[in-house]
């Protein structure tokens, strides 16, 4: 009972770190059907922006040392106004480009922001203590479950809610889905694309720096390379999710949680290195079998 | 004679010519008045070219966007390597190999050959499932395949040594053979884009619903292009096992992917020419940035950029390039002899 | 003062020279139907008007205010109302929050509710699917969402491109009917794109007949007579 308790516990946090993520890059691209491959470097940006610059292997805490509301406000801030920053400079120029285009030049911007952080931090993991304390186990019903993990779903759950208000409750949040279902249409009805643009770029980037605390708070350590993962998991969980479904996209990243945790725990020990490769021949085989996505929306439809 | 000539120009022949032999000045320059050095920066051009050149196959002519081709520059270098180590070196390391692959070394042909094969037949099996896919499933399955193919190399210790590298191939890779693949991947390219199934195959990029509806069979013609591309990436694989002597999973991920996407669609993803000049242009600057943090002396004192410059200034050039040219250097032309207009 | 004007417009679309040397005007409550062929340039008129292709040359001025290579959310500050051809409506959201995105732009939150209010009495059909899911309704309904919410906007020049398509004769006459009771009310001008020449002359509209990116004919439609509109429409 308990392992199936912790079991439990395991996929739900994984699967809202997952869905955050998926969130992520679904709100850039519902709106500009653009993958923006710099949002895994977001998360490592607003890791890092919780110590001084250095080069040295000892970390000291900037904003790192400020009390938690206060901390977490700044971090979500800064991801935000990099993501923007993004938007602003590069995006907004190749608003018209074709695909490709603008996806290298995507992956060209995160290269950038990598690069920063190393110029300024060199390519050594930075050891980072933010609130270990929330490692250690709680005894709930017999499973010793990390807090972190309580806290990972909480976070992951508010912040759902309060992006589903935002979307079906404000006027931005309207403006928002009838931009990402056809764009052309809704600016001819008003709505300002710069604007809409702008806050699904400022959501993204806050998600990756919410991202990006989690996992410090989790491993203790913060690595210059440590978005690439979740960025890959991301793009995944927003196309297995389905093209232009937020909601597509958050169940994504909750089922991907659900396979790996799975895989991992069932899988015999030599085949454990390999857990990855599986769960990836498994998003090719839902591909095959949906290749829509799991919500086929009517925006991803192509009326001939 | 004249007539044999005006056909090949019709088809566009001049093209590869034209290439192959500005590129043959390159090595010649890089020969004569080049140090090891130069003609090291030649050869690892000449090997891109060919990368990039099979990306152009499926890429260029499909308008789809694979992320996975990287994957078969890993199976083509490790395939090479398999054959080519000697088997004192293979006998500690890679200890899962096949009898027949493990008892001897063989030569530079027999081991690209080996490379390219698996290289293509990786791609089949791949292409068969993926081509089913569209659009934008295809971008994220060829990600599925190439984290996989990464996955499993980097874990299968006994037959690829895992994370740790695989070293000992003998370096038979020099620029003029570089030279000669790079030129054979330019006459494949071209010879397949110029064929039915090449022009089937941009029929769906031009449009996709009237292409299908004019009854192209796209899954077969895709399927070839990405085969031969598969191919074609996968001698460039081999290629540079055999030009650095040195293969390790790492090398064929993500920043490799990037880089080769890059320099295809600065160049222009629509041209063969592009993808030629698109690798020319990238690496030149890539080797002027580095030789600039590596200190540049004026005078009496030495010029140098912090570590980290070069990818930056790497990054911002590609971003500049891409706004003022949002369809690559040279969009879909080609470079082509002036035609007589009539 | 007119309502829209254009002047010698040129504009290139898709590598081909959609339309030479474009002009018409509209005047306040008036209507204007441009008919014919296809390929005539009908589509990019309409798509110039909206602000979602650039002009090469000439002038688009709504009431006066140059408009010109604007973006659509500028011209449709300016009080173009487009709807444009094959329905668009948000599928996934409901008829209600269809016709709410467009009156993100107003200041009169009484006049908005009042708006909207009006336009369901006017599209019965609309009123008895509030909630309903926008990509479910029927062709005929969802045109007549399309309408109305582009009325929710408040324009004072309201462009559709071929209302008529894919919809029966008869759902057609009702949503003409709405059209012009919407026009008598407030003197709303109205520029609509109609395949059908037939209908342009029931509704005794003033035509503009474009062919191969001109206009080849223009006057009212009654007075045109078929023989003049046949002749002008297959270029004899």
């Amino acid at each position: 009972m308990t392992s199936v308790l912790q079991y439990l516990f395991d996929v739900l946090s994984l699967g809202s770190l997952y869905a955050l993520a998926a969130l992520g890059i679904a709100l850039i691209f519902g709106v500009m059907r653009l993958v923006n491959f710099a949002w895994g470097d977001v998360i490592a940006f607003s890791a890092f922006s919780l110590i001084v610059p250095t080069t040295d292997a000892m970390t000291t805490l900037a904003i790192g040392a400020l009390p938690a509301p206060l901390l977490v406000v700044l971090v979500l801030l800064i991801g935000a106004a990099l993501s923007i920053g993004m938007e602003l400079l590069v995006f907004r120029r190749l608003r018209h480009a074709n695909a490709a285009t603008t996806m290298v030049a995507a992956f060209a911007v995160g290269t950038v922001v990598v690069n920063v952080l190393l110029m300024m931090h060199s390519s050594r993991p930075k050891a980072i203590d933010l609130w270990s304390g929330l490692n250690a186990p709680l005894d709930l019903w017999g499973a010793r479950v990390p807090a972190l993990q309580l806290v990972t779903i909480v976070v992951a759950g508010l912040l759902l809610a309060g992006l589903v208000w935002m979307l079906r409750r404000t006027r931005i949040g309207l403006e928002m889905r009838a931009a990402a279902e056809d764009f052309d249409m809704a600016r001819m009805l008003g709505v300002r694309a710069n604007q809409v643009i702008l806050v699904a770029f400022g959501l993204s980037g806050a998600l990756a720096a919410a991202v990006g605390l989690l996992m410090l708070t989790k491993t203790g350590v913060a690595d210059i390379r440590m978005g690439g993962s979740m960025m890959l998991v991301a793009f995944v969980a927003t196309v297995i999710g389905g093209l232009g479904s937020l909601c597509g996209a958050v169940l994504a990243g909750f089922l991907m949680g659900l396979v790996s945790t799975s895989l991992q725990a069932w899988l015999p020990m030599d085949v454990r290195p390999f857990r990855d490769a599986l769960l990836y021949l498994a998003v090719i085989v839902l591909l095959v079998l949906r290749p829509g996505g799991l919500f086929v929306t009517s925006a991803a439809t192509q009326r001939v | 004679m004249k007539k044999t000539f005006q056909t090949l120009l019709a088809r566009g022949w001049d093209t590869p010519v034209l290439l192959s032999l500005s590129l043959a000045l390159l090595c010649l320059l890089a020969s004569l008045w080049g140090g090891a050095g130069l003609q090291r920066t030649a050869t690892e051009i000449l090997i891109r070219i060919t990368v990039v050149v099979g990306l152009y196959v499926f890429i260029g002519n499909s308008g789809l966007m694979s992320f996975g081709h990287v994957s078969f520059m890993c199976v083509g270098a490790y395939g090479a390597a398999w054959l080519a180590v000697p088997p004192e070196m293979k006998a500690y390391t890679l200890t899962g190999l096949p009898q027949w692959m493990a008892q001897e070394s063989f030569g530079a042909l027999a081991s690209t050959s080996l490379g390219v094969s698996l290289a293509a037949s990786l791609a089949l099996l791949s292409g068969l499932v993926l081509m089913r896919l569209s659009g934008i499933a295809i971008s994220i399955a060829s990600f599925a395949l190439l984290a996989i193919v990464n996955v499993v190399y980097s874990n299968w210790d006994s037959v690829t040594g895992g994370t740790s590298s695989v070293v000992g191939i003998p370096t038979t890779v020099d620029v003029w053979g570089a030279w000669a693949w790079a030129v054979f991947a330019l006459v494949l390219a071209h010879a397949h884009g110029h064929s039915c199934w090449g022009l089937q195959l941009r029929a769906l990029r031009e449009d996709s619903v009237a292409a299908r509806a004019s009854g192209v069979n796209l899954y077969a013609v895709a399927l070839v292009a990405f085969v031969l591309s598969g191919a074609l990436v996968g001698l460039g694989g081999s290629l540079e096992a055999q030009f650095l002597g040195v293969v390790n999973p790492d090398a064929f991920y993500l920043s490799q992917t990037f880089l080769f996407i890059a320099m295809l669609v600065v160049g222009g993803s629509a041209s063969l020419s592009g993808a030629v000049l698109g690798v020319v242009a990238l690496s030149l600057l890539v080797e002027v940035l580095i030789t600039l943090e590596q200190g540049v002396t004026l005078g009496s004192t030495v010029m140098r950029l912090p570590g980290g410059t070069q990818e930056i200034a790497l990054g911002l050039v590609m971003v500049v390039m891409l706004v003022l040219r949002p369809d690559g250097l040279l969009g879909r032309a080609e470079w082509k002899l002036p035609r007589r207009k009539f | 003062m007119y309502r829209l004007e254009i002047d010698n417009l040129h504009v290139a679309y898709g590598g081909v020279q959609a339309l030479r040397g474009v002009s018409l005007r509209v005047a306040e409550g008036e209507t204007v139907m441009v008919t014919g062929p296809n390929g005539a340039g009908k589509s990019t008129l309409m798509k110039a008007l909206a602000g979602i292709v650039k002009p090469q040359t000439g002038r688009i001025r709504l009431g006066g205010r140059d408009t010109t290579g604007q973006s659509a959310e500028r011209v449709a500050a300016a009080g173009l109302s487009m709807v444009p051809e094959g329905r668009h409506v948000f599928g996934s959201m409901s008829v209600l929050e269809n016709l709410r995105v467009a009156s993100g732009q107003r200041r009169d939150r009484s006049q908005v509710e009042a708006d909207l209010d009006y336009l369901l009495d006017v599209f019965p059909v609309l009123k008895e699917r509030t909630h309903a899911q926008a990509g479910l309704l029927s062709g005929g309904q969802q045109q007549m969402l399309v309408i109305a919410r582009a009325l929710m906007t408040a324009p004072t020049l309201l462009a559709i491109d071929e209302p008529s398509l894919g919809l029966a004769p008869k759902i057609t006459d009702q949503v003409y009917e709405s059209l012009q009771t919407m026009q008598a009310q407030r003197q709303l001008s109205l520029l609509i794109v109609e395949q059908s020449s037939a209908r342009v002359v029931m509704t005794g509209a003033r035509m503009v007949m474009l062919r191969s990116g001109q206009v080849v004919l223009e006057g009212p439609a009654r007075r045109l007579g078929a023989k003049a509109i046949q002749a002008a429409y297959f270029g004899v």
